[in-house]
This record gives structure tokens, C-alpha cells and sequence, in this order.
């Protein structure tokens, strides 16, 4: 629909203006405080307009934080988050569309339950399960009274124990475990023709052969759509990140940055730091979207041009 | 001719199916036993109504749908158990199935290229096959590029550049316009003619089977109605089934009452001497029905309905003891608009059928 009238264009430009407002206000206030030094804040308070000292407090955030390290935590769980899921659900949806599969339908609800029960809601079970991944066999173990036989025969009970806390397995592990992209590929599969796999089946191709010379390469939109996604949304993770990684050194930025703000009371943070961190720690996202958005577009709403 | 040519006649095969079934469960059957040779070389045409098995059929010969039981043939080998690879046939599938991101060129050779053939080779035989289809302009374009002639064109091409034994198709020109279709039927018979490879074609499309077919297999739910040439299957339907489905308008069957001397319709009119006692089916072509002829003296009354005029000729309904019959009138006959009609049904021109079964009686009028 498109509507003409004056006031209608004048009333819809202004609450465009005010959601830009409500949106960048925070941003701008984010770069000009980290342009500014610790000791004009502490004068002055928040910063309304930029000032000079942005490259200065970004050389700080290198040298005495260790944002640095923490940064290269987050590209390595997000990119790992980002590479597993893929892989993961694309072979996942390939087997629930082309193949059938006893329980397909099950497992795909299974899948999809995924989506509902978020790692935040599940953040203790996850934390317990990471800090002995044996936990469930042993549980069951018991359960079953398997481990009273086990104990009269040898003496004592089976405990298998295998922490992954605190490792770059363990954060990006719960992480991966999540149904979206799985529905995404099932979705872009539908939308193919279904005589392909036939076709494929008639020219000699087995399954696997189908699966890289076919699928793959008709992917590539859905792949690099659901590979920004779950690469934003691993790099920008923080309560995972924050329960599963007990060290400096093998925190993410995000919760890093967190962990800027001084524990202490009556401290004043040192918030140009700190903000300055953040730009930086923003910039990675802000340039992967730059370069893949055509993608990101493209593959969401799953058209194969 | 040329080298592909040859190599394709050669490699014909035959098919025989024995015994074949196929059944999802005891309760959904969609074919009973089947028994049916078709030979090498040989245009067949499968004919029937949607859900009739018939693209089962063309799967479980392809090798894409499990056969419950009974065996398929393919030359001498028992094929029923091979995968699709190893049986030497190759298919066009409705919506052609091309690969979309690759080219013409590519989407032809990829058979070829699984099977390990040697590059230059591979060039060269698909070169020959795109020649022949008069493709060979187009093969760097993708399948999104051509139009729907050319695409099938392709996956024509997609399948004969392996040489098989054998050549399906399944409903290959039901997703073309009305005038590409005609088109691509005659494509179609030039190509079967110049390579003779064994085809089995898959339609609902009677035209279709009535042009290209060397037989026509007609199948309902699952049976084999009838297996003969077009020309016997329209002349000598095997069923009231098959007269019904063969034909535009098809056949008029009326049911008939034998009094031990002639055959009278429900209303009482004689239509025909004939022996014959107990209820029939009587069945008469819309072109053979004579309008106020004075043929062999059993003229019957009948009132127009209406009538259609198709400029060649025009198809008038009229009811006739209670049912409704359709009469193609013969090209440029003048049918005043008036409403009773005198009609003659020559008995040369009759098909009996058995009431219950629906089977044709050959020879209640003499010799046909």
C-alpha cells in the first residue's frame, strides 16, 4: 500500500526518527566516552560530544586487559559454533527429507524442542553435564542397579568422570545443540525438486556422491545465512560463556568486558576503557555482516537463484 | 547416423516383467501380479488414470521403487534387485530434474563422469548428443536460462548420452504448453525412429499414447486392461474401461436388454439383431453414429440436448432412452437445430460388452 498523503509521510518520518534515535543514542554515546579520558569523566560525567583520546584508550584495552586473548576465545568459539552447526544440521535435515528414516518425524519434533528450551533455560542441567559429561551414563547406571552388581563383583562402583568446563570444547558444545539450522536446510530441501535425488539415484550417484555434488553446492546461500547467524549469535553469547569458562584466559570478550566493571564498591569504572573495548569487540560482527549481508538476505528467505 | 546412433539401437533391450507386485501393505495394493513383454526396440506407451500404478511401474523398472515381488527382465538379466546404475536404463523425469547449477553441458555429462569415463570422451559423446537434439549452442548455459522445450531437450539429451538398453519417460510433456507439446511429440517420434532404443513412456495423455506409441499398455488400478497397437485399441477396446478412456468424446456405452432376437435399449427401441439374451453393454464411437441415415432400418428416436460446433465438426448430446450419447457429426454435415433426431447405429460399427465384468464379447455381430 502506498499512501500519499503529507501528514501520513511527515507523522511515519518522525517515528523513523525517533526509533533511529532510540537506537543509535546508545551507540553514540558509547564512542564518545571511549574518546575520552578517565579523568575528564570523572570531572565531567557522561561525554555528550567526541573528544581525542579514542585511539589511546583503545592501545590501553590491548596493553592492560586481556580483551586481546578473550577476543581470539570468541572467534574461536564462534567460529566453531559456527562451522559444527552447519555441518550438523545440514546433515541432520538431509537425512530427515531424502531418506526414510523410522521416527523421522519424532526425531525432527526432538529437533525442534530444541529451539523451545533454550541453553538459558537449561543452563544448570548444561553446567552439570559439562563438568562430568559421563554424568547421565552414571545416573543411569544407578538407576538401573547395574552398579550394585558392578560394586558386589568389583569392589566399587562404576563413576566415570570427564570434565569439559573451562575448555573451548565445552563452550562451544551446548552451544551447537540447537535446532534452527536443521529447520532452515529442511525448509530449503522442501523447496527443491524431489525427481533431483531420482535423477541422481538414475545417473549412477549413491547418496554421498548426491550430498557433494548436488546439495552442497545448491546450499551455498542456506549455508552462508545460517553460518552468519550462528556466528553472531556465538560471538555475542554471554551467560554460557560466563558459567562454562572459569579463567581469564578462557573467557570470551563479551564476558571479559563484563568483567571490566570492578567488583569493589565506591570505585568509579573506568568507562572510556571499557567503552572502547566494546567498539572494538563490536567491530568483528559489524564487519562480518558488512561482508556476507547479501547472503544473510538471501538465504533467509530461502530463494536459489 | 551417426556413432551414438548405433550404439543406442544396438544397446536395446527388452523387457519382461513376471509376476511383479507391488504392495505397500497387505491392504494397499497398487499392483496385482503382472505379466507383460515388451520387446526391444519397442515404443510402449503406459496409459491410465492418475493412481493407476502406472508411474510405479516406470519406478520399480528404473530401479528407484522396491519391487514386493515377481521379477524384471531387462535383455536376459534379472534386474529387480540391481540398483538403478547397474540396469542400463535411463529416465526423463516430468519436471526434467536438472541439475540447476550446472550447465547444459555439465547436467549431460554427469552420468558419464560418475562412471569414471575419461574426460575428452566424455566431450566428445556429449558434443554428438547435443548435435543431434540441436543443443549444441546452449551448452554453457544453465537449465535457468533455456526455455521449456530446451530444457527438455536436455534431459532427453541427459539421458541418452549414456547409451542405455533402455529409455523411460514419465509424463515427460504434461509441464508444456499446448503447441510446445506437439512440438515435442513429433521431436519425440523422430528421435525414437532414428535411435530404436526400447522406451516406455508414462501418460495420462491418450493423444500422447494414440501418436507414439508402437503399443499402448493400458492400466487400471494396477491391471493390464489392454496391451495392443493404437490402432486395435481404439477399434477393438478389450473393455468398457478402455473404450471409455480412449477416444474425444469417448465411446457412448448404453445399456441393453438381448430379448433372444434383437437387442433393445432401456425404453424399449431396438437397436440391433442379435441372438442374444440378458443385460449387455453396448457400445458405439460418437463418429459412427449415423443421423438421419437409412441404414440397415433400426433407426431409433432420440431428443438433442444440445450441440457444440468445433468447426470441423460438431458433437451433439442427446438422450437417448435416458442416457446421455454424444454423436460427432462427419465434417461439413448440416444438422438442422430441431429436436428429435432419427439415428442409425450400423451394426459393423457396435461393441457388445458383458454387463457385470465390463470384458468385450468379440463377435456378437459377426465377424468384426
Amino acid at each position: 500500500m502506498i499512501e500519499n498523503a503529507r501528514s501520513l509521510n511527515i507523522t511515519a518520518s518522525i517515528i523513523l526518527l525517533i526509533g533511529m534515535v532510540y537506537i543509535s543514542g546508545p551507540l553514540y554515546l558509547t564512542l564518545t566516552t571511549a574518546s575520552h579520558s578517565y579523568e575528564f569523566m570523572l570531572r565531567n560525567g557522561l561525554a555528550w560530544y567526541p573528544g581525542d583520546q579514542l585511539l589511546a584508550n583503545m592501545a590501553r584495552v590491548f596493553t592492560e586487559t586481556r580483551i586481546p586473548i578473550q577476543m581470539l576465545n570468541s572467534l574461536l568459539v564462534a567460529l566453531g559454533n559456527a562451522a559444527a552447526t552447519c555441518i550438523l544440521s545440514f546433515l541432520s535435515a538431509y537425512a530427515i527429507v531424502y531418506f526414510r528414516v523410522r521416527w523421522a518425524g519424532f526425531a525432527f519434533a526432538l529437533i525442534l524442542a530444541t529451539i523451545m528450551l533454550p541453553l538459558e533455560i537449561r543452563v544448570i542441567t548444561t553446567y552439570q553435564v559439562a563438568s562430568n559429561i559421563f554424568s547421565p551414563l552414571n545416573a543411569l547406571l544407578d538407576v538401573t542397579g547395574l552398579n550394585g552388581l558392578v560394586a558386589q563383583v568389583f569392589g566399587a562402583p562404576v563413576h566415570l568422570e570427564w570434565s569439559v568446563l573451562n575448555t573451548h570444547f565445552g563452550l562451544i558444545a551446548p552451544l551447537v545443540a540447537h535446532g534452527t539450522g536443521t529447520f532452515l536446510f529442511r525448509q530449503f530441501f522442501r523447496t527443491l525438486p524431489t525427481d533431483l535425488f531420482k535423477a541422481a539415484r538414475m545417473d549412477g550417484a549413491g547418496p554421498i556422491r548426491f550430498m557433494f555434488d548436488i546439495l552442497l553446492p545448491l546450499s551455498r546461500t542456506s549455508f552462508a545465512a545460517l553460518f552468519v547467524l550462528t556466528f553472531l549469535s556465538g560471538w555475542t553469547q554471554y551467560l554460557w560463556p560466563l558459567v562454562g569458562a572459569s579463567t581469564p584466559d578462557m573467557q570470551t570478550a563479551v564476558v571479559g568486558l563484563a568483567r571490566l566493571v570492578p567488583d569493589a564498591e565506591g570505585t568509579v569504572p573506568d568507562f572510556p576503557m571499557i567503552m572502547a573495548g566494546a567498539v572494538i569487540v563490536s567491530l568483528v560482527p559489524l564487519l562480518m555482516i558488512a561482508l556476507l549481508q547479501r547472503y544473510l538476505v538471501q538465504g533467509l528467505v530461502l530463494s536459489e537463484k | 547416423m551417426n556413432a551414438i546412433d548405433t550404439a543406442i539401437r544396438a544397446a536395446a533391450a527388452s523387457i519382461t516383467v513376471k509376476g511383479l507386485t507391488k504392495a505397500y501393505d497387505p491392504q494397499t495394493v497398487v499392483i496385482p501380479p503382472m505379466d507383460v513383454e515388451l520387446k526391444a526396440g519397442e515404443f510402449t506407451v503406459v496409459l491410465g488414470p492418475s493412481g493407476c500404478g502406472k508411474s510405479t511401474l516406470l519406478q520399480m523398472i528404473a530401479g528407484l521403487e522396491r519391487v514386493s515381488g515377481g521379477k524384471i527382465l531387462i535383455g536376459a538379466r534379472e534386474v529387480q534387485d540391481l540398483e538403478p546404475k547397474h540396469r542400463g536404463c535411463a529416465m526423463v523425469f516430468q519436471n526434467y530434474a536438472l541439475y540447476p547449477h550446472m550447465s547444459v553441458f555439465e547436467n549431460m555429462a554427469y552420468s558419464l563422469k560418475v562412471a569414471g569415463m575419461a574426460k575428452a570422451e566424455r566431450a566428445e559423446r556429449v558434443a554428438a548428443v547435443a548435435k543431434m537434439l540441436g543443443l549444441a549452442d546452449y551448452l554453457h548455459r544453465k537449465p535457468g536460462q533455456l526455455s521449456g522445450g530446451q530444457r527438455q531437450r536436455v534431459a532427453i539429451g541427459r539421458a541418452i548420452v549414456r547409451e542405455p538398453g533402455v529409455l523411460l519417460f514419465d509424463e515427460p510433456l504434461s509441464n508444456l504448453d499446448a503447441q510446445l507439446r506437439h512440438d515435442m511429440r513429433i521431436e519425440l517420434a523422430d528421435l525414437h525412429r532414428r535411435i530404436g532404443a526400447t522406451t516406455v513412456f508414462v501418460t495420462h495423455d491418450q493423444v500422447e499414447a494414440m501418436t507414439l506409441a508402437d503399443r499402448i499398455l493400458i492400466l487400471n488400478k494396477g491391471r493390464i486392461e489392454q496391451f495392443d497397437t493404437p490402432k486395435a485399441i481404439y477399434h477393438h477396446p478389450a473393455s468398457v474401461f478402455v473404450a471409455k478412456f480412449i477416444g474425444a468424446p469417448p465411446m457412448n456405452i448404453l445399456p441393453v436388454t438381448g430379448d433372444g432376437s434383437a437387442l433393445r435399449l432401456a425404453d424399449g427401441q431396438v437397436v440391433a439383431n442379435a441372438p442374444l439374451t440378458g443385460a449387455y453393454q453396448l457400445g458405439i464411437r460418437p463418429e459412427d453414429i449415423v443421423v438421419d441415415g437409412k441404414a440397415d432400418g433400426h433407426a431409433v428416436k432420440a431428443a438433442l440436448r444440445f450441440r457444440e460446433d468445433l468447426g470441423s465438426h460438431s458433437v451433439l448430446a442427446v438422450d437417448l432412452g435416458g442416457s446421455i450419447v454424444r454423436i460427432a457429426t462427419p465434417f461439413g454435415a448440416d444438422i438442422a437445430d430441431r429436436l428429435e433426431l432419427l439415428l442409425n447405429f450400423p451394426t459393423s460399427r457396435l461393441h457388445l460388452f458383458d454387463a457385470a465384468t465390463g470384458r468385450a464379447i468379440p463377435g456378437a455381430f459377426g465377424a468384426q
